[in-house]
């Protein structure tokens, strides 16, 4: 099963998306965080995430870019957050994928299906506002757009997160037919 | 205590007028502290949240005070966290303190209301 969890900042999607990972069963988790601590207030948004995550039983894996390269344990439930940082490590950072950034993730997230029981996807809202983006941060939004929409037409379930309050986008049946019982 | 959310000019004022018709409503940017705690209902709530930060104030126990102040107030407010981070480190943290003070009060609250377009959607009914 794929979820998709989206929404602004600071909306509680990361709790929510914990939250979805325990209630897929007990099994192996597996937390992809992928925010390169470059400077104090990235290394704050990490400890806050670790902070959170405590107790919930998760192993951490760190991958920046290349994620069609990690191996992860065998029948695992892997959260990845966020794709908003994934992508940009891999348009930005040396090693990463640059303009073949959009195929590079969406490969690396068939691979993680593969290898996975269950995987929950953290993205990110960043394309409502009045400023109009040129340059690098245009083309950003463009691929954040793309691989939101690409990842959103293969998961079971994509929920954008308002204020901690689930909205759902696309819901497979069997939830709809559990919650009905 | 009740939300009414969405973007900027969608619409929420007057629909929030409209659904609570003989309400006084007070204006977030200029309502001091005591005041927020005495009024029934607040239009730009979110502009509260970046007068008080503007001024220095931490605003991380904002929700915690509101519920306990004043648990049966209407907000009425801005979603501000789908743009792209921005650049200025005080636009980042009043983006992200609205998303958190909001959340908080989402959870509490029995009714958040949705705006799009002067459209409303309840999200949440308890």
């Amino acid at each position: 099963m794929l979820v998709l969890v989206t929404g602004g900042s600071g909306s509680g999607k990361s709790a929510f998306a914990e939250n979805r990972v325990l209630s897929l069963g007990e099994a192996k988790r597996i937390y992809i965080a992928t925010m390169y601590p470059f400077d104090k207030e990235s290394h704050k948004r990490i400890d806050r995430h670790r902070a959170m995550r405590a107790g919930k039983g998760f192993e951490t894996i760190e991958c920046y870019t290349g994620l069609s390269q990690i191996t992860l344990p065998e029948d695992c439930v892997v959260l990845l957050e966020c794709m908003s940082n994934l992508t940009a490590n891999e348009m930005f950072q040396q090693e990463g994928a640059h303009e073949d950034t959009v195929n590079a993730i969406l490969s690396g997230v068939q691979h993680l299906r593969e290898q996975v029981r269950h995987a929950v996807i953290v993205s990110n809202e960043i394309f409502s506002e009045a400023v109009s983006y040129e340059g690098e941060t245009g083309i950003y939004q463009k691929f954040l757009g793309e691989i939101n929409q690409r990842i959103a037409a293969e998961a079971d379930e994509v929920v954008e997160v308002v204020y901690g309050i689930p909205v759902y986008h696309k819901k497979i049946r069997a939830d709809i037919i559990k919650e009905a019982e | 205590m009740e939300m009414i959310i969405g973007g900027a000019f969608q619409g929420k004022s007057s629909y929030a007028k409209e659904h609570y018709p003989g309400i006084v409503w007070a204006s977030g940017d200029t309502l001091t502290e005591e005041e927020l705690f005495a009024s029934d209902a607040v239009l730009g709530f979110h502009e509260y949240i970046r007068k008080e930060m503007k001024a220095g104030k931490d605003v991380s126990s904002l929700a915690g005070k509101l519920i306990r102040e004043n648990p049966n107030i209407i907000l009425v407010t801005d979603e501000v966290g789908y743009g792209v981070v921005p650049v200025d480190a005080f636009d980042r943290a009043y983006r992200e303190a609205v998303g958190r003070v909001c959340t908080e009060l989402a959870a509490f609250s029995t009714r958040v209301t949705r705006v799009v377009c002067g459209i409303g959607t309840v999200i949440k009914d308890a």
